[in-house]
């Protein structure tokens, strides 16, 4: 009997020994396998980001003051792409009917449903034809490898793709360049795509996106910054820590919340996911004015982010929070029904939520003053380039990669004829 | 010691009820928010499914069976439910009942491909949980209605709100309920020929059958009260998940059946009780909402909810040979 009492205290005293263990060292950050991989991820949103300027001027959909910065990488790249993205395709006409296969991330959210609009469209448009697959979810990573590889197998005359994991599907790339199949990347750029696989790239500048966030996130508490006590929190919840684009997005965010923060005098620090925490620049380190804190879930849940986006909305010092996808941004306005801190007016006392497309629970937190606003990416728009690019891809010619903006809305501009489209339900 | 003693220490809901202590114990004094009362509320949102859940299926678990369907099947049924009440402007109390009738349904359908076509229960439950995923991800993310949304009024089954804003208080009356149901079920279980005939089944099917009880009714309702549960759980999923997206779901019928057996129903079947299943989710509710809180990183979150599994069943099996040793 006496063995089993020790039993019972040996297991509690293990569990409890290794919580306390484990959460020590969540905060303390040192891992360099990240700095490399965020390496590779800045410098190719860099090249985005100045293609994206270049755009900018001439597309015709019409953009709420995103403030592209041009200051940012106006260098050599951007001169020797010198193409605006949407002009080569005037006048495309397909020369015979191609069938292109379509991989999707998941049929998750209705934004997938948004960019299937997109590709039927230019689809009738060109009179091509194409066949949306994708996974149950976006972290079945394997199921759209497999996807991907049997389209391989099939050989098309083009494959668009958007990777739910952008390191996996590179040895199924390497076989679609040596089989001479055109790959194009929509919604997720691949940044180290081998050579001669992916032709163009269809994506939001997310690294735009993110900053876009952080600009409007800014304005409405740099007041509380500026006139704070103490320590004030930024709490960023990103759904994953593994795909490019939420990558790039979250760092966009971190990185122009950092240098707007700095550029007022204050010191700023990043704790909380260890990718995110060695991926941002420029922070200070020790006991600084603002900590930027960014979680990351077990699982691509709503619960799990909701989770996470209570446990830092619940401190007393966190004045803001950004939910950086449709899951994310749920995540902080689920957790918002028991606490009931989220507002628009952060001087008296409302926690500022920003939410990361759309989707009718978004739209309506923007709608009853939940969520201050949110960034929308043009889904419709990536759909319909994909198209465009694999047709011109299949006919033989070289298109241009295609950046698309992300878009401010919020309660006032939601229902603006350019806006409105790309807020799906 | 008193025999009395070493009896409750030999129950595994007397250790499971030290652990859940224990846990609670270190987060309080790890993290001053997880104090708080709004931590408690959303932590007691987030098990309702999972203890509804984890009630259905414990009965195909004492029959030594199991049921994989009821995670992918639970948002399966929500999103049908929700797509109903948005697409098709139908009563949220008509939804309701049609994710309790399509659970009973999936569940009937497991129950007669195991208890009378004689799959075994592991594939059987994989095979429907594969059509269930697969039928839910036929619907688009639907949300159910909001709090002050015309329908809202479903919230209020598992969360009294009064007031609004942020001075509004909040009950979480769902806790109340989930623990009349648990005492329904352990009645039912212990109390009730369906429930003694279960636990035969699960101990000595064939012995079960030569005593002449009708052994193909009873383990087919064992998978129908499971699925009824599971539309159940649906509707708790639906109250607190803003959008019920098609695809989810997979991965969330093992914290159930995790929980069950932390909970102390045997490995081997034949024996177990709703009360244990219900603090044995409280466990695994506990690791999966309350580590974040503590600052843990996702991936020890996993890790260590997986060593606490390893360490109930161990805890199961060890008992479990000493009582056959004392005999």
């Amino acid at each position: 009997m006496r063995k089993k009492v020790i039993a019972t205290l040996l297991s509690t005293a293990m569990v409890a020994s290794m919580l306390a263990a484990c959460g020590g060292s969540s905060s303390a950050s040192s891992t360099s396998a990240a700095s490399s991989a965020s390496g590779a991820a800045s410098s190719s949103s860099a090249a985005e980001a100045a293609s994206s300027t270049s755009s900018a001027s001439s597309e015709s959909v019409g953009t709420t003051a995103t403030s592209a910065p041009a200051e940012v990488v106006a260098s050599s790249s951007a001169a020797a792409s010198g193409d605006d993205g949407t002009a080569q395709f005037e006048g495309l006409k397909a020369n015979e009917a191609y069938a292109f296969p379509m991989l999707v991330k998941s049929f998750q959210s209705t934004y997938w449903d948004a960019a299937q609009e997109g590709m039927k469209k230019a689809a009738e448009e060109l009179g091509v034809t194409y066949t949306a697959q994708g996974p149950n979810s976006e972290s079945d990573i394997a199921d759209q490898l497999n996807m991907l590889n049997s389209a391989i197998n099939s050989s098309p005359k083009g494959i668009g793709l958007a990777a739910c994991d952008t390191s996996s599907v590179i040895d199924a790339l390497k076989t679609a360049a040596s089989k001479n199949i055109p790959i194009v990347a929509f919604d997720t750029g691949i940044a180290d795509a081998p050579e001669g696989s992916v032709v163009c790239t269809v994506a939001t500048d997310n690294t735009q996106a993110g900053e876009v966030a952080a600009e409007h996130m800014y304005d409405a508490i740099k007041d509380e910054i500026a006139n704070a006590d103490g320590q004030v929190r930024i709490g960023e919840v990103n759904q994953d820590a593994t795909a490019l684009n939420i990558q790039q997005r979250g760092l966009g965010f971190i990185n122009k919340m950092i240098e707007l923060i700095q550029k007022d005098g204050k010191t700023v620090s990043v704790e909380g996911n260890e990718f995110y925490v060695n991926a941002a620049e420029g922070a200070d380190t020790g006991d600084t004015d603002v900590v930027i804190e960014v979680a990351v879930p077990a699982q691509t849940t709503v619960e799990l982010c909701s989770t996470e986006a209570q446990t830092i909305l619940s401190k007393e010092d966190t004045i803001a929070i950004f939910g950086s996808n449709q899951t994310a941004a749920e995540g902080v306005v689920s957790a918002n029904s028991n606490l009931s801190v989220l507002g628009t007016d952060a001087s008296n006392g409302d926690v500022i939520g920003i939410g990361f497309d759309a989707g009718s629970t978004i739209k309506g937190a923007i709608e009853d003053g939940t969520l201050y606003g949110a960034v929308t990416q043009s889904p419709l728009m990536m759909g319909y380039y994909a198209i465009y690019a694999l047709t011109m891809a299949a006919n033989g010619d070289d298109p241009a990669d295609v950046p698309t903006e992300g878009y401010w809305y919020d309660s006032s501009n939601m229902n603006d004829s350019e806006i409105k489209p790309n807020l799906y339900d | 010691m008193t025999k009395k003693k070493s009896k409750l220490l030999g129950d595994q809901r007397f250790i499971v009820l030290l652990v859940i202590i224990a846990l609670i114990t270190v987060y309080v004094i790890f993290s001053k928010e997880f104090r708080k009362y709004s931590s408690i509320l959303s932590m007691l949102d987030f098990s309702y499914y999972d203890i509804l859940m984890a009630i259905g299926v414990t009965f195909p678990l004492i029959t030594a069976g199991v049921d994989l369907s009821i995670g992918t099947g639970m948002v399966c049924y929500a999103l049908i439910g929700g797509t109903l009440v948005r697409n098709y402007n139908c009563p949220v109390a008509v939804a309701m009942l049609v994710c309790i009738l399509l659970g009973c349904g999936i569940g009937l359908l497991n129950g007669v491909l195991i208890g009378i076509m004689g799959l075994p229960p592991f594939l059987a439950t994989l095979c429907t949980c594969m059509i269930t995923r697969g039928i839910g991800s036929r619907c688009s993310a639907t949300p159910w209605p909001t709090l002050k949304q015309p329908g809202g009024w479903f919230h209020s089954i598992f969360k009294l709100t009064f007031g609004s804003g942020r001075g509004a208080f909040k009950f979480p009356i769902g806790i109340i309920l989930m623990i009349i149901l648990v005492l329904v079920m352990e009645f039912v279980l212990n109390h009730t020929r369906f429930g003694r005939y279960t636990i035969a089944i699960g101990s000595n099917k064939e012995a079960t059958i030569l005593s002449g009880i009708n052994v193909k009714f009873y383990h087919v309702m064992d998978y129908v009260i499971c699925g009824l549960f599971a539309g159940l759980a649906a509707i708790a999923y639906a109250a607190v998940t803003p959008t019920v997206q098609p695809g989810t779901g997979a991965g969330l019928e093992l914290d159930a059946i995790g929980g069950v057996f932390v909970g102390g129903v045997a490995a081997t079947g034949g024996y177990g009780s709703i009360i244990g299943t219900f603090a044995g989710v409280f466990v695994i509710v506990l690791l999966k909402t309350g580590l974040p809180y503590i600052g843990l990183q996702a991936n020890w979150q996993q890790i260590i909810t997986g060593f606490v599994l390893i360490g109930a069943v161990l805890i199961d099996i060890i008992k479990r040979k000493r009582a056959v040793a004392k005999q």
